[in-house]
């Protein structure tokens, strides 16, 4: 493991009955940096941030946050440490009002270093007029940014999220980027699963590219996009 | 759900709460019916049911049909204590206490199952007990093949004032400590659960562990509760202690009242209780109305009598009236 890394993924195999979701994984992720995963649609995306969130255990390989063998943990243990994640279709605790879905994760979530203000966070994501709001009768729009903000009151240090930006108009798309931008800014380090390419190419700094469980490419945006491989995996 | 959130309520609701229990407590002294006192006593024990049962599935999420397991082995523990010449007082609480440690024992295994699957888990472990109690005879005489039954004794000079003031404590203690859990970080945790599970332990919250908490509390203020009963009716059978009624009462009263609301299982275990009273002349019958009356709730009010007032706005005009009281109050 090199010196900056905050999450290794070493070797980690997952099985579904007979189908190898994820076969030989191995990456790095580095202290301040966003990482975008990127692949087709049933390549294996959610199930690798479900294998680092905890809900679900690998069936071999390790995965190292901070140094610390968190392979076998239960997701509240994983929160605890400092990773949070955000959910494909939103998950929110549909009768609680807006700040306390938040107040859920500030109050469970990672208690080390500082926290943010619930009202901080809330305006980070526009969301601050409608903290009195049950959450269940958001938009999907605000129920994505729900997500995040969720995500931001366990006070992690790395935020796994997946399609942020997913189901959003091409006008909102500046704003998630900014989103996104000010949350690096926090000196946060960031996961991305994303659809939109777009956001992935400008928000990430570096690309791991995954098709049928197996990761075929690693590198910058640039570099990335030019590679043979992913080249036919997306295109055939 | 009624309640998403929990109400703001003003101060002077307090001062409310603390006057309906002074005069509740009063009704023995003033030579009140001893037929008005027992209805009041069963209302009483019906609520503490009725609070615990919405505690469980109105804010966690948890379906619990057995606590009728709980109400049994607490009059059993009582029972049986009180005849190798335990205090009773020490019985009663000796019998929530079995009933907490059996939801202990429990939980494991029921907590692996999830929504329905729950529900059916649950449902059948005080048909166990029953079969169990209806063999097993500790002490006492030779079992005679007619069901186990036991007396609870050693009763004498408690007296129906007593056991009025014991049940009142109970049904108010039941509904503080709702009261106090949902504005603590538990009451955020267990209704975080009830909305979503997944969420719930992404965000840090430790499933197993706040279940456990809300079922142990539930389980202790059941047993409690039912114990008091079998010191007001002071025999115990299996087919008694472990009858389905005990689950049918507070569910009923919690669904009618508004499950999820902390009013709810006031006002449904009012209803019930004042139901048994209009229909204790029609027997069978009385199931038969009863199961309507729920039906017809169900059916016109899903969110049950307490959710129909807040969505005519009925507590609009008290509370304003509270905090106008309030105001003054603070002025003078």
């Amino acid at each position: 493991m090199s010196e900056a890394a905050v999450l290794s993924i070493d070797r980690v195999n997952k099985n579904f009955g007979g189908i190898h979701a994820i076969k030989d994984m191995t990456f790095e992720v580095r202290a301040g940096e966003v990482l975008g995963l990127m692949g087709p649609n049933g390549a294996g995306k959610t199930t690798l941030l479900n294998l680092i969130a905890g809900v679900y255990r690998p069936d071999s390989g390790r995965i190292l946050f901070e140094g610390k063998n968190i392979t076998r943990y239960p997701p509240h243990k994983i929160c605890h440490l400092g990773i949070a994640r955000t959910f494909q279709i939103p998950q929110p605790f549909t009768h609680l009002l807006v700040r306390d879905n938040l107040m859920v994760a500030a109050k469970y979530g990672n208690k080390r270093g500082d926290t943010l203000e619930i009202d901080e966070i809330l305006d980070l994501v526009d969301l601050l007029k409608q903290k009195d709001t049950i959450a269940g009768d958001l938009l999907t729009v605000s129920l994505k940014r729900l997500e995040l903000a969720r995500a931001l009151a366990s006070n992690p240090t790395l935020i796994l999220l997946d399609e942020v930006a997913a189901g959003s108009t091409e006008a909102e798309l500046p704003r998630i980027l900014d989103i996104t931008k000010q949350v690096r800014e926090m000196g946060k380090t960031i996961i991305l699963v994303e659809h939109v390419m777009k956001v992935m190419v400008e928000a990430v700094d570096r690309i791991i590219v995954i098709d049928k469980g197996e990761k075929i490419a690693e590198g910058t945006p640039g570099e990335v996009m030019e590679d043979e491989k992913v080249l036919a995996a997306y295109f055939g | 759900m009624v309640v998403r959130d929990k109400m703001k309520i003003p101060r002077v609701t307090t001062l409310v709460s603390v006057a309906v229990l002074v005069l509740l407590a009063l009704f023995p002294l003033i030579g009140i019916p001893p037929n008005w006192l027992n209805y009041l006593f069963s209302f009483f024990i019906y609520l503490a049911l009725a609070s615990m049962w919405n505690l469980l599935a109105g804010y966690t999420g948890l379906i619990c049909l057995c606590p009728h397991a709980f109400v049994g082995l607490a009059g059993y523990t009582l029972a049986i204590g009180t005849q190798v010449g335990v205090p009773f007082q020490v019985g009663l609480i000796a019998g929530a206490a079995v009933a907490a440690l059996f939801a202990l024992v429990i939980s494991y295994p029921v907590f692996r199952m999830k929504g329905i699957y729950f529900a059916i888990g649950t449902l059948v472990l005080p048909e166990a007990l029953k079969a169990w109690f209806s063999f097993w005879r500790p002490v006492g005489t030779a079992y005679q093949g007619m069901g186990a039954g036991y007396s609870v004794i050693g009763l004498a000079g408690f007296t129906l004032g007593d056991k009025y003031w014991l049940a009142l404590a109970i049904a108010a203690a039941s509904i503080f400590v709702v009261h106090i859990i949902l504005r603590a970080r538990l009451g955020l945790g267990l209704t975080a659960i009830r909305d979503n599970e997944n969420t719930a332990a992404s965000s840090g919250v430790n499933i197993f562990r706040l279940k456990l908490s809300s079922f142990l509390i539930a389980a202790f203020i059941i047993g409690i509760a039912g114990a008091a009963y079998y010191i007001h009716n002071p025999r115990i059978q299996p087919t008694g202690g472990f009858n389905i009624s005990w689950l049918l009462l507070p569910l009923m009263a919690t669904v009618i009242g508004g499950e999820g609301s902390e009013e709810g299982p006031i006002i449904g275990a009012a209803v019930v209780t004042f139901l048994r009273f209009l229909l204790a002349d029609y027997g069978a019958w009385s199931l038969l109305i009863q199961g309507i009356i729920l039906v017809v709730v169900v059916v016109t009010m899903p969110q049950g009598i307490a959710g129909l007032l807040r969505q005519v706005g009925a507590y609009r005009f008290p509370q304003k009236l509270f905090q106008a009281a309030e105001g003054k109050i603070h002025r003078t």
